[in-house]
């Protein structure tokens, strides 16, 4: 988290989270940027105040007459499930991605999609999914385009393409005008938390087939 | 010739809590100037004004190190409804809870019913969203939001939850060092801040403000306004830009 961050979400794309916009999936990957990116978590508390100053003049909606008496009435009700006890990380990996993984990145169980790539499938809401992708140092995923919008977040190393060289944090949307091929940095493996709203539209006749059995 | 000035009130309330700075009083309402007061005895004085006396009319001025910037642009009215939320944390009030659930609940209930909630759902997660503050309002912490504020932020959860049947990814702050974060005794700066915040939200040109209030009240993808709306999406985006940029120099040194 020393790494400084150049890529971030939009304004629109904090916007969502903020206002409570954005599907689970493209919520996990805004905040999981958050966790890394303390300029972000700023912008989305700004927005939030923005949220309560809107909330303040809306003209009130009047209640039914017993609503105060009923609410009163349930103060003292048994708090129902109080939430599961924190977990520390070991290895730093911060929530919201610790919860949706079950623990630490240090012990995921990669699944191998030829020599060099593993993923793992994290979460699914209608078209919209989120992997974990792990490249070996060097690893090239091949050159794609983009049907919708893919969201990559690098957890750990890094990777580099047309648009720039990507580090822990940083976060690319890449959508229907980007072509590129992701290369990941020389020196380690490259960890990143990727979303797409669309499948990806290889380019290779081998990851043309393969894709889809894997869900990309 | 100027009249000369009018004698002092001095409230019971005030003076009780060791307030003396009560200096004077004008038509429109008491008008009082504070000098170095104390943030609880602010706090619990407007408290006794909101249980005693109509609190529109209430219009402190502060004068002080805390607040140079006059006049206050955060309505008397949202720090009072603070302080009535510190109240049910610190004495499980539930006269102050019942003073926060006629200002806000109506206000949780047309937010959710402009997102599209039928009335009945509307008023039930808005009564839901009062019982969660009186559960959590230990958490409640005046230096970083306003009572507005985080209850928005309660009522915008519970909709996710019960609405949308979805969860919100949320960050555990115990991942990062503790930021720049303003120190509890800033709360007041803060709660100007805050209010100079919503001054600039009305004056936002109409066209920022359109897509700041679509995308709070819409539940819809920017994509989706930006067609309704007739225009680029990199136009709705420029626009959300430039409001954002402008609120966040309205609150000049904050992160």
């Amino acid at each position: 988290m020393r790494h400084s961050i150049h890529h971030h979400p939009d304004e629109s794309l904090l916007l969502a989270y903020a206002a409570g916009g954005c599907d689970e999936v493209t919520g996990l990957i805004v905040a999981t940027h958050m966790a890394f990116c303390a300029q972000c978590r700023a912008a989305v508390r700004l927005m939030e105040k923005v949220g309560g100053g809107l909330l303040e003049t809306l003209p009130a909606s009047a209640l039914s007459d017993n609503a105060l008496a009923a609410t009163l009435a349930r103060l003292d009700e048994a708090v129902p499930v109080s939430p599961a006890p924190r977990t520390s990380s070991e290895d730093g990996t911060p929530e919201p991605l610790r919860g949706y993984l079950g623990g630490d990145l240090s012990r995921v169980r990669w699944r191998r999609m030829g020599p060099s790539l593993a993923y793992l499938p994290l979460l699914k809401r209608g078209a919209v999914s989120a992997k974990l992708l792990r490249g070996a140092p060097g690893t090239e995923v091949g050159t794609h385009s983009h049907r919708g919008l893919e969201y990559t977040l690098v957890l750990s190393g890094g990777f580099s393409d047309v648009t720039g060289r990507y580090g822990p944090g940083d976060l690319q949307v890449a959508d229907h005008a980007v072509r590129h091929s992701p290369i990941a940095d020389p020196d380690g493996d490259c960890i990143n938390l990727a979303v797409t709203t669309a499948p990806l539209k290889f380019e290779n006749l081998i990851q043309k087939i393969a894709g889809p059995l894997f869900g990309f | 010739m100027m009249p000369g000035p009018k004698p002092p009130v001095h409230h019971p309330a005030f003076i009780k809590r060791g307030i003396t700075h009560v200096l004077s009083t004008n038509q429109a309402g008491p008008r009082i100037n504070l000098i170095h007061m104390p943030r609880a005895a602010v706090e619990s004085a407007m408290l006794a004004h909101v249980q005693t006396a109509d609190i529109s009319r209430f219009r402190p001025v502060f004068r002080g190190r805390s607040s140079v910037r006059l006049p206050m642009t955060r309505p008397t009215e949202a720090l009072a409804m603070d302080a009535l939320l510190r109240r049910v944390a610190e004495m499980r009030d539930r006269a102050a809870f019942a003073a926060l659930f006629g200002h806000f609940a109506p206000r949780i209930k047309a937010y959710l019913m402009r997102l599209g909630a039928p009335a009945a759902q509307a008023e039930d997660l808005a009564q839901d969203a009062m019982l969660n503050l009186w559960r959590k309002a230990h958490l409640f912490d005046p230096a970083k939001a306003s009572a507005a504020t985080w209850l928005f932020t309660i009522a915008r959860n519970l909709r996710i939850d019960a609405i949308r049947r979805e969860k919100r990814p949320q960050l555990d702050p115990e991942d990062f060092l503790p930021e720049a974060e303003p120190a509890a005794d800033q709360a007041m700066a803060l709660a100007d801040d805050e209010g100079r915040l919503r001054a600039a939200l009305k004056h936002l040109p109409p066209d920022q403000i359109a897509v700041i209030e679509q995308s709070f009240f819409a539940d819809k993808p920017h994509s989706q306004i930006a067609l309704e709306l007739g225009i680029p999406l990199g136009t709705v985006k420029s626009r959300l830009r430039l409001a954002m940029a402008r609120l966040k120099s309205a609150l000049g040194d904050m992160p």
